[in-house]
């Protein structure tokens, strides 16, 4: 493909919906994933995995109780109470616990029209102000969230049906975020330590 | 106006620099937020957008349409779908290239991506084409362009994305997707007999599939096709009849559908733990790079708004004395004009925050408007110099030029500029089915 417009790159290509080109052949980036991991399974590898799994398991609860709500409002006339709490929990599971990875494998949407215009030497210091900044950047909203979680602590905030404590989903959005942060400044800083890393 | 306009001047030069666009936009927002206001406001506006956002029911909607598709197409749909297109279009002059259009429209109404379709169909549809002795010029253009069309047939992501970021009703976005949609279609296939009209030689007739064949063929399908009525008469509130009484919201929609794909791929055992496993994490991650860019998206139009810069755009509208339809044409030439720089979302969430408000407010209905510019960004997709579909399809194909592509692509061009002519000067074709939802 020519480079001119093009807005993707990586294993993780931005996009909406799939592309069959890759899927065809291979698995598709979970068998990406977990190739690129799997040669010697070290504790850092579960922790990386571990929440992508969570992500995944949280969607397909979703899309199970969605189904089954359906089902049962349209059959018995009784849907699952609890279940837009529940769904509203999920969806900021799925986000943010694949929010590190994402950033990590360059998943998010970019537009590189202009990269003809980089010679390597000049990308690739782009590439490392544009990742330490992204991440030091994201430090601010996570610390904020964080606040906001405590602040819902500190008044005792519950979710309506099942009374579940509020900052514990800002707990989590936070420290993901902070996660993402991290993530973002060490791939700058390895970007300047080992180029060949990231060159991929 | 003299803040909005920095402000997006700067998103630009980050976005060109492979800043994320989620982040570009969200930390001018911020910082544009904040030079309005102070710093307290701004942070405290992101963080609750950040909480908000991550939370909001009918976001759901984008993870489990986009599930939908991805099981969906596990299973060597395109395959299927060329193969019951060929069988009822294949016997035709031309019928190659026909059953592509519609095998595209059907495959990228599923997977929502324009580019994806265009790869896909391109290692299914162009063998067959050469095996017949089609022209590269008609085969490689009518995989290009029929790659655009399945956007606007529900679901599609884009209008969901739309519907998100300007409050318009996701539901009436899909239903009024569905005319423009198969109006394409219909003009594509006459683009393809105009095209052999011309030059019989392009696309001669294929074999002819007889009876059992067809039935063959559609048995491979069936279940997906029922799949989507479901989906969409859920939606559209023709199930809510005796016994079933079927309505969907979007998110049910789309649950229903992401459930069906899944029991539908189970029962055809094309599901193992680790392609279910792998579907899922894909589904999840590009939802999160999603919600970014609308959480980016959104920080930056709350401080667009603060800057006042759509009532400055309607302050120069009226003094200028233009009227509606001319203001409307200038924006879709600008759409045309960034099509050829930008892919079809990042277009839509750059240019959205600043011209929904203008557009309402001169008396244009939302959900039009919606179709209007996915139908232009879709234009945009096979318009030289930079149409990224053409590019695409050169990437895969190879050994075809750009030059002969974009040639072929004309008629197709062409008859895409006649739909849209049609779209803005008879609105009803888009808004007649969801007015009577």
């Amino acid at each position: 493909m020519t480079g001119k417009g093009r807005v993707r790159r990586g294993p993780f290509p931005h996009r909406v919906g799939i592309d069959m080109s890759e899927i065809d052949e291979e698995l598709g980036s979970a068998a990406y994933f977990a190739e690129a991991n799997i040669r010697q399974p070290s504790i850092w590898h579960y922790i990386a995995v571990a929440p992508t799994w969570l992500a995944a398991f949280a969607l397909f609860f979703m899309m199970g109780m969605t189904f089954l709500d359906v089902i049962l409002r349209s059959a018995i006339s009784n849907p699952i109470e609890w279940a837009t709490e529940l769904t509203r929990l999920c969806m900021a599971i799925i986000v943010f616990a694949s929010l590190p990875v994402v950033s990590w494998k360059s998943g998010h949407i970019i537009v590189d029209l202009m990269d003809p215009l980089f010679s390597k030497t000049l990308a690739r210091w782009r590439d490392i102000i544009i990742d330490l900044a992204c991440g030091v950047i994201l430090f601010w909203p996570a610390k904020r969230v964080w606040d906001l979680a405590e602040r819902s602590r500190e008044f005792g905030d519950v979710t309506e049906y099942m009374a579940m404590p509020q900052h514990y989903i800002g707990w989590f959005i936070a420290f993901f975020t902070f996660v993402t942060a991290i993530t973002l400044v060490i791939r700058g800083v390895v970007r300047i330590v080992r180029p060949e890393r990231m060159a991929a | 106006m003299l803040e909005s306009l920095i402000g997006l001047g700067a998103v630009l030069v980050l976005v060109f620099l492979r800043m994320p666009i989620a982040i570009a936009m969200g930390i001018v927002g911020f910082i544009g937020y904040m030079e309005l206001r102070n710093f307290r406001a701004s942070i405290s506006m992101v963080g609750r957008l950040v909480i908000d956002t991550a939370q909001d029911y009918g976001l759901s909607v984008v993870p489990l349409f986009i599930l939908m598709g991805l099981f969906v197409s596990r299973g060597g749909l395109s395959r299927e779908l060329y193969q019951v297109s060929y069988a009822f279009l294949g016997h035709m002059r031309g019928g190659l290239a026909m059953a592509t259009i519609v095998a595209c429209a059907g495959f990228s109404a599923i997977c929502g991506s324009s580019l994806a379709t265009a790869a896909t169909m391109s290692k299914v549809a162009m063998p067959q084409m050469r095996k017949y002795g089609y022209k590269d010029r008609l085969s490689t253009a009518s995989i290009a362009a029929g790659g655009t069309l399945g956007i606007l047939i529900p679901p599609s992501v884009i209008l969901v994305i739309y519907g998100l970021l300007t409050e318009t009703s996701i539901g009436k976005l899909f239903i009024a997707g569905i005319v423009p949609g198969f109006l394409g279609v219909l003009l594509y296939l006459a683009a393809v007999r105009w095209t052999i009209m011309r030059d019989p030689e392009a696309g001669p007739a294929g074999d002819r599939t007889d009876r059992t064949g067809r039935f063959e063929a559609l048995k491979n399908v069936w279940a997906v096709l029922l799949l989507f009525f479901l989906v969409i008469g859920g939606l559209y509130g023709a199930l809510d009849v005796w016994p079933i009484h079927l309505t969907f919201s979007p998110t049910e929609a789309a649950g229903m559908g992401a459930a069906g794909a899944f029991l539908i791929a189970l029962s055809r055992g094309t599901l193992t733990f680790r392609t279910t496993l792998a579907v899922l994490i894909e589904t999840a991650q590009t939802t999160a790079a999603l919600f970014s860019v609308l959480i980016g998206a959104w920080i930056f139009s709350n401080f667009v708004n603060l800057a006042g810069l759509p009532e400055a755009l309607k302050a120069m509208v009226s003094s200028a004395g233009w009227s509606p339809m001319t203001v409307m044409i200038m924006i879709l030439l600008i759409y045309v004009v960034l099509g050829c720089v930008f892919e079809s979302l990042s277009m839509l969430l750059l240019t959205v925050p600043i011209f929904f408000p203008l557009v309402t407010s001169i008396g244009f209905d939302p959900v039009w408007f919606g179709i209007i510019v996915v139908v232009v960004t879709e234009i945009s997709l096979i318009t030289p110099p930079v149409g990224l579909n053409v590019f695409v399809l050169k990437g895969v194909i190879g050994d075809v030029s750009t030059g002969t592509i974009f040639r072929g692509v004309t008629p197709f061009w062409v008859v895409d500029i006649i739909r849209l002519a049609l779209l803005v000067l008879i609105p009803s074709l888009v808004l007649f089915l969801p007015n009577s939802m």
